[in-house]
């Protein structure tokens, strides 16, 4: 097609390439600013270079905020790949009513937060939650844990339930890469009496390795934005046992008002993420298998 | 003799595809069991929610806790969907996130069609870079751009538009910012439009169609199927957004759904048969879209691994 205007292509990426720089690369560069600043909303930025920076390295609750991000980063990776992948190969089966079950284990991941959180919520409650009755009705606990209030458990809580929310999108996922496995290679392999067992970790566990890779990228960087299950089941507390980062920025910014400090904290979790993202591609050739065209 | 082996083999067969049929029979029961065991994990949550929301105050306390709701086809088994919904005004919450939810949606394919036409189609200085940049910036969490974002809408966008009623406290910054940008919108778009042919685009040339008009008449009535899937994936995404009301919105009449919930559960601490109607009403639409649009949606979600 060469029948345009030159400036047309502009004219089509004109309202994408407005959006970018408003809301997306100017806040970007903004905020990288912001953090060598001191600045209250109300008042005028002063430029005080790397004190965020040294107050974040000297604060304790940072430390505490930054171990939990990355208690929920190890474990909720594992945890929601594992499970749906699982999940995936439950599902992966011509059976009568699959369909509804894939639907079903989806559901979790299209509904609101907000709304799943309230349920939890009431769920883990301490004196009157079904959790805690279950334990007692079933298992004799005289009195169950207080999920939502005990230090060494709400992180595991949001875990747990950030878990339940996205395995079937991870399992959704792994399924579109089982059904991409040729039918042929696995037949070849049946009939060379390869047993089940040998099968997965020898043929489909390769051959979804780029799959993997999707996911577990996607996994990660969703583990370290982790803010709305916070907000709403635990706001953070008690005393910031299970406050991750996005929270802990959400939070100064917000809540205290101060947003230079909380600019240094967003990219503290910028470098983190590109850290980890950079060093998966790194290692990915020494286990996702190249496409051989 | 003959006829003697040619009973024995039938009788083995016969046996061997009778095990083979009970093992299969036991594998499927199997998987049944497990798929249902795996179903209570999943829907248990919501099934809570819903019983929760048909109990009356006084017996959602009860110990041992009861799965049958009191209310459940008892008169006024529907009073906590009724005072949420009108005394507490989720009806005008609920209106509220259709409006904003829609408007994203209509502007997501509107950005994300033109632009992803052009990165698709068209030969232009700096494409290649710029859309590289495009699906780089989607890596930024929006916890970086939001304080950014916040404080523009404050000083700039809120003087500026002070005589058509500002920014802060309205729906623009909760429409404008995903109206004009889209990484994973304008690359579905994108890779769909370099799936059609040149041939059909070459007969409209021929025909003397201006550039806008073989997008129009060519290419969006083909991209149909993407062009739901990304209105529903906007949609979904922008029911369900709870930062950006929660920083820009303060007059109650203005509340999203994902807002009023919240604020709900700050004033109504142990209302819980309240509260959860109100997460009812708050899932419920999505649930419906979903049950009729499922193949679009989970398509673009698996593909794109999409959100914003």
């Amino acid at each position: 097609m060469r029948h345009y205007h030159p400036i047309t292509p502009y004219l089509f990426i004109g309202p994408m390439i407005g959006g970018l720089l408003l809301f997306r690369i100017g806040p970007i560069f903004a905020s990288f600013l912001m953090s060598f600043t001191n600045w209250n909303i109300r008042t005028n930025p002063t430029w005080i270079g790397l004190a965020n920076y040294q107050e974040l390295l000297s604060s304790d609750v940072f430390w505490l905020v930054l171990r939990n991000t990355f208690v929920f980063v190890l474990t909720y990776v594992p945890g929601a790949m594992i499970l749906g992948l699982l999940m995936a190969l439950l599902v992966n089966q011509k059976l009568r009513g699959i369909a509804f079950f894939r639907g079903l284990y989806f559901m979790p991941f299209i509904t609101s937060m907000v709304a799943v959180a309230l349920a939890w919520n009431w769920i883990f409650s301490t004196r009157y939650g079904v959790l805690n009755g279950i334990l007692t009705t079933f298992f004799g606990v005289q009195r169950g844990p207080a999920w939502l209030s005990d230090t060494n458990l709400t992180l595991w809580v949001l875990i747990v339930v950030s878990i339940w929310k996205s395995a079937g999108f991870q399992m959704m996922v792994f399924l579109a890469g089982l059904q991409g496995i040729p039918q042929n290679i696995i037949e070849a392999a049946r009939i060379d009496g390869a047993n089940r067992l040998q099968m997965f970790r020898h043929i489909v566990l390769p051959l979804l390795s780029p799959v993997t890779f999707f996911v577990l990228i996607v996994s990660i960087i969703d583990a370290f934005k982790t803010f709305e299950v916070t907000y709403t089941m635990t706001q953070g507390g008690p005393r910031g046992s299970s406050s991750t980062l996005a929270y802990f920025i959400y939070q100064n910014a917000f809540v205290y008002q101060r947003m230079g400090y909380a600019s240094s904290i967003a990219y503290v979790l910028v470098l983190l993420i590109a850290i980890v993202t950079i060093a998966n591609f790194w290692v990915r050739r020494y286990w996702v298998a190249q496409q051989v065209n | 003799m003959n006829a003697a082996i040619v009973r024995r083999t039938v009788s083995a067969v016969t046996a061997r595809a009778h095990s083979y049929y009970a093992l299969h029979t036991a594998r499927r029961l199997l998987i049944y069991a497990l798929l249902l065991l795996v179903s209570v994990f999943t829907i248990f949550p919501f099934v809570w929610m819903v019983s929760t929301s048909f109990k009356s105050a006084g017996t959602i306390f009860a110990l041992p806790p009861q799965l049958i709701p009191d209310k459940l086809f008892q008169p006024g088994m529907f009073d906590n969907y009724t005072e949420v919904l009108y005394r507490y005004d989720f009806v005008r919450y609920t209106a509220n996130s259709f409006f904003v939810s829609t408007m994203t949606g209509i502007g997501q394919v509107f950005t994300a069609s033109l632009a992803g036409f052009a990165f698709a189609r068209m030969r232009f200085r700096g494409r290649n870079a710029l859309f590289a940049i495009l699906l780089l910036t989607a890596f930024f969490p929006t916890e970086v751009t939001i304080i950014p974002e916040f404080l523009l809408g404050a000083r700039v966008f809120h003087p500026i538009l002070q005589p058509i009623g500002g920014w802060m406290n309205t729906f623009a910054p909760l429409i404008v910012p995903s109206f004009m940008v889209g990484s994973f919108g304008t690359f579905l778009m994108r890779e769909f439009f370099s799936t059609i042919p040149l041939e059909l685009e070459e007969a409209a040339i021929i025909d003397g169609a201006s550039v806008f008009q073989i997008f129009r008449s060519v290419y969006l009535p083909l991209s149909l199927p993407s062009v739901t899937t990304l209105f529903l994936l906007s949609f979904i995404n922008n029911w369900n957004e709870l930062l950006r009301p929660v920083l820009y919105i303060r007059s109650r009449e203005l509340y999203t759904v994902t807002l009023g919930l919240t604020t709900f559960k700050g004033e109504f601490e142990s209302a819980w048969n309240l509260l959860l109607a109100g997460s009812v009403i708050a899932i419920l639409p999505l649930l419906i879209i979903y049950v009729f649009a499922q193949r679009y949606i989970v398509q673009g979600i698996a593909t794109t691994g999409l959100r914003g």
